[in-house]
Formats: C-alpha cells, sequence, structure tokens
C-alpha cells in the first residue's frame, strides 16, 4: 500500500467519512482515511440521527444547521440513498408558561430565515394525533428531519472509495510527528506520510490532539436510548425527543451525563426515558422494547463546532463537534474548501480552536 | 448452505449480506450488525450470534475463539415500555427545555 498521501484523516466517523468523501469529489488528491476500529463503531453509529434545526441556538448556530440540512437532497442524489427524510420537527413543551419562550425562539430564529411556528395542543395534535393530550403546545418547523446514519456513513465510504480514497480499518493511530514538512503519521501497521492532516477523531479528539502537543477542549457525555420493535407508522415527524424510522422502530432517548466513556446503559436512565416515551405518547406504553442502546457525544466545552485550521500547527486541522450528523454535509463542504483553496464559503472564524484559551504548546 | 440461506431471522439477512459487510472491512460482529441489522432484531443476536461468527472466522481466517459475540443490550429479552417506566417523573432534558433557555450554551446541558 502506497505510503504517501495528499491528505490523511485521522477518523471515519460521519464526520471524517464526509471530509475524505467531498474531498474525493473532484479526484485532485489522494487521500487517506484512518479508523482504529471501524466507521460505525463510534458516535457515529449510537445516535438518534435527527437532522435537526429549528431550536438550535443562538440563531447563528441553527443558521449553520439549517445550511447543513439544505444539503442532504443534494447530498442524496450524488452518493445514494441514506433514507434522508425532511418530516418536519416538532418540540413539545407541557406548560403554557412556555409559550411565551416558543414565541421569542420563533422571533430570534426568523432573523435568520429559519421559520419557525409556534402550535396550540390543538394544531399539535392535528398534526401528529398520538402525542400526548396532556401537552400545552409545541414548536414545529418544516426543515427538521432524520436520516439513517448506518446508511449515510456507508455510501460516504463506499462513493469516497469509488473516487480513489483510500481507508485503513482497525488500525489506530498512536503517534503524529512532522518530519521535512509532511505529517508523519504512525499506526498500529506502520508509517503513513501526509502534507495536510485532519483530525476527525470524536469522542477522543482530546487523546488525538495530545498527539500533536494541542489540548482539545471537548466533553464526553453520554446519551442513552431505548428502541422498540416496529410498529406501523404512526409518527410522522421528528419529535423533539424521538422519532419512527422507516422500518417501524421508535427510537426514544435524550439523556445526558457526563460519566466518561462508558457506553454501558444504566437501569435509572432506561427507566427514565421509558417514563418519558409514555409522558409524550401514552400509546407506547404497551409497545415491546427490543433494545437500548447508549452513545458517547463529543461535546465541545462551549458546545459550539471545532472546525478549521489547528493554530500553530501548519496543514493541520480540526473537525469535531456535537449534531455531526446534521451537520456533515456542510462541514465536508467547507473542509474541502479550506483544504483545496484555504478559503471557505462560510467564516470559520467563530469555531477556530483559537477561541479557547487552553491551548498550551504548539507541536 | 448458499449465499440466500437467512441467517438472522428477525431481520432477514442472509449470508450474502454478511459477506459483503466483510467485503467492505468490517471485522467484529458489532461493525457487521450495524452495516447490515443483523443481530438487532427481538433475539438480540440469540440465533445467530454463532453462525455470523463462523462466517466471520471463515472469511477472515482468524480462528472462532477469537470472534468476540455482539455487545448484549438491557433489556435482553423483549420486555413492555409500561414494565420498564419507572413511576417517578421523567428526568431527561426536554428539547424544548433546551432551547428556552437563555444564554449561548444552551444546546449543551447540565446534568
Ligand atoms: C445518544 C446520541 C444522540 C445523538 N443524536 C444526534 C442527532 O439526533 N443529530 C445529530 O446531528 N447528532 C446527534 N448526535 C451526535 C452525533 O452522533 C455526533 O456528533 C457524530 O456522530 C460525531 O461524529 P464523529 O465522526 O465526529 O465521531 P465518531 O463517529 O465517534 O468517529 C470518530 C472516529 O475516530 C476514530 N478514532 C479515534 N481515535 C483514533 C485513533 N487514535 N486512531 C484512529 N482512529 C481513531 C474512532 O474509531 C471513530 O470511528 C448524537 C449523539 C449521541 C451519543
Amino acid at each position: 500500500m502506497k505510503k504517501s498521501y495528499d491528505v490523511i484523516v485521522v477518523g471515519s466517523g460521519v464526520v471524517g467519512s464526509s471530509i475524505a468523501y467531498h474531498l474525493s469529489e473532484d479526484k485532485s488528491k489522494e487521500i487517506l482515511t484512518i479508523d482504529k476500529d471501524f466507521p460505525l463503531s463510534g458516535t457515529s453509529g449510537s445516535t438518534q440521527a435527527w437532522v435537526w434545526v429549528h431550536n438550535k441556538t443562538p440563531a447563528w448556530y441553527g443558521e449553520l444547521n439549517m445550511y447543513s440540512a439544505e444539503l442532504y437532497p443534494f447530498l442524496e442524489r450524488k452518493i445514494g440513498d441514506v433514507e434522508y427524510k425532511r418530516t418536519g420537527g416538532i418540540a413539545p413543551f407541557f406548560s403554557e408558561a412556555d409559550r411565551e419562550k416558543a414565541l421569542k425562539l420563533a422571533e430570534k430564529q426568523a432573523e435568520v430565515g429559519i421559520k419557525v411556528e409556534v402550535l396550540s395542543r390543538d394544531e399539535v395534535l392535528e398534526k401528529e394525533p398520538a402525542l400526548s393530550r396532556n401537552i400545552a403546545g409545541a414548536t414545529y418547523s418544516k426543515i427538521d428531519g432524520n436520516v439513517n446514519p448506518f446508511r449515510l456513513i456507508e455510501l460516504f465510504v463506499r462513493a469516497a472509495r469509488k473516487n480513489g480514497a483510500q481507508f485503513l480499518f482497525y488500525n489506530p493511530v498512536t503517534n503524529i510527528t512532522k518530519e521535512n514538512g509532511m505529517f508523519k503519521v504512525t499506526t498500529q501497521d506502520g508509517d503513513y506520510f501526509s502534507n495536510q492532516l485532519v483530525m476527525a477523531g470524536g469522542p477522543w479528539s482530546k487523546s488525538l490532539g495530545k498527539l500533536l502537543g494541542i489540548d482539545v477542549p471537548i466533553k464526553q457525555v453520554r446519551g442513552q436510548v431505548i428502541v422498540t420493535e416496529p410498529l406501523s407508522p404512526f409518527l410522522s415527524h421528528t419529535i423533539g425527543g424521538m422519532r419512527q424510522a422507516d422500518n417501524g422502530e421508535v427510537l426514544v432517548g435524550y439523556s445526558k451525563e457526563e460519566v466518561g466513556y462508558d457506553r454501558r446503559s444504566t437501569l435509572d436512565i432506561i427507566q427514565d426515558t421509558a417514563r418519558m416515551a409514555i409522558d409524550f405518547v401514552p400509546a407506547l406504553e404497551k409497545v415491546n422494547v427490543v433494545r437500548c442502546f447508549s452513545g458517547i457525544r463529543a461535546m465541545p466545552e462551549d458546545g459550539f463546532p471545532i472546525l478549521g485550521e489547528i493554530p500553530g500547527i501548519e496543514n493541520a486541522y480540526i473537525a469535531a463537534m456535537h449534531s455531526g450528523i446534521t451537520l456533515s454535509p456542510l462541514v465536508g463542504t467547507v473542509m474541502t474548501e479550506l483544504l483545496s483553496d484555504g478559503e471557505t464559503s462560510i467564516d470559520l472564524e467563530r469555531f477556530s480552536l483559537k477561541r479557547f484559551d487552553t491551548i498550551q504548546s504548539i507541536g | 448452505m448458499d449465499k440466500s440461506t437467512i441467517v438472522c431471522r428477525c431481520e432477514e439477512i442472509n449470508i450474502d449480506e454478511i459477506e459483503s459487510a466483510i467485503n467492505l472491512g468490517a471485522h467484529t460482529f458489532n461493525d457487521i450488525k450495524r452495516l447490515t441489522r443483523c443481530g438487532m432484531g427481538p433475539c438480540q443476536a440469540k440465533c445467530c450470534m454463532n453462525l455470523v461468527r463462523q462466517i466471520i472466522s471463515d472469511k477472515t481466517g482468524h480462528p472462532l475463539s477469537e470472534i468476540k459475540p455482539p455487545r448484549m443490550r438491557m433489556p435482553l429479552s423483549v420486555t413492555r415500555m409500561g414494565a420498564l417506566a419507572g413511576t417517578r417523573a421523567s428526568s431527561v432534558a426536554s428539547v424544548f427545555g433546551e432551547s428556552a433557555e437563555e444564554g449561548e450554551t444552551v444546546h449543551e446541558e447540565k446534568l
């Protein structure tokens, strides 16, 4: 296998795979993606996979998510059917007092072009009759939807390979140095060299950063999800808290725990999540739960993506974020612009690692 | 057995589908499971566990003893949602609740 590449991407989750695919599109670069495991073994294989926009705040962050959601139909035409569905998104609230907040959200989001409606209880129930009569209302937007993460990442990898990009799996990166202006990436099965390096390590971004001598301010936040047996279609929207997949399964869950890299399911959170399921949709009380899973979010300290050049290390780049499923089409696009032209169609200044004052030594 | 032989009855996955996941580069049961859904159905891999491990072993040349079973997940066998639900009000964060908070880090959460 070739040892020298234009670009090496470390990490083949939804973020790394999307970057590799988008970079491969014009076939002008030799690209290698290296993963210590397999593309769906990290966070991207244990996610709700909503393509969710409407209540991401502040509005500029919502706007970023909107641009990415808008790319999905085009992406699907290029790489194939990823079961993307723009279902519309409903985020219910249970107290009339929340209506004021909902209206304020709608007003803020309108400033950047995200159309959010605030629905009365009857309007929500008309859209989604299975929801509980106890809800007071909901925010709603047509832009939200969901995707099949397994299909998405598999097709990113397949399409990138078709364009000549290479992938190495089950091959941990253990060291990174710079030699004669090139990166030397040491892995379990040997050294690989590249001019440009992209770090897309998701929840492992901190330990990957250490290899370059930088601190990546990211927390690991566990999320647990319940999956039901396949049910005949009864939820037509993506609900803030649950969705029904194409095969009929309902995925429920929205928990957050900082317990490090621990992917166990725990009874307390599962009981809580089951309660939430029934509070949202009473009929779920009688359905069967087939399994639970848990994933580890890569959550930057301030919640926003870390994206762009790594300050102080020429030709090194990082892409680490929560909401990577929603953001992957846009992230792949802008990172390709950055690596190929040095300029991006969206200003990435705000997402720079520079915003944290925690950067320690520099490579 | 020919390639169309079903190994996972719950999800109706045949040998050919397992092999193409392996050809894509997947060498563990967990990775094949996520690509094909094999083992994700109601029986939770109780039927297909050893069949799939055998196929992995045959295709990759690794001895069967080194092929790990898939990760077992709660509740291990099919359980009613109502039986799992706690009686206390749920403390799981609500999506709306997050958007309605003030400040820069609202979509990120405490807990
Ligand atoms: C429960 C839950 C629900 C979620 N819901 C949503 C949602 O609805 N919508 C949404 O947009 N997002 C959601 N997310 C977040 C989303 O799933 C993540 O943002 C996204 O999957 C991150 O992708 P990634 O590629 O950065 O990370 P990963 O998929 O974790 O990929 C990182 C890869 O890097 C590899 N790696 C790490 N270290 C090394 C090394 N040293 N050498 C080689 N390879 C290495 C790993 O093996 C891994 O494959 C959710 C997350 C969770 C946990």
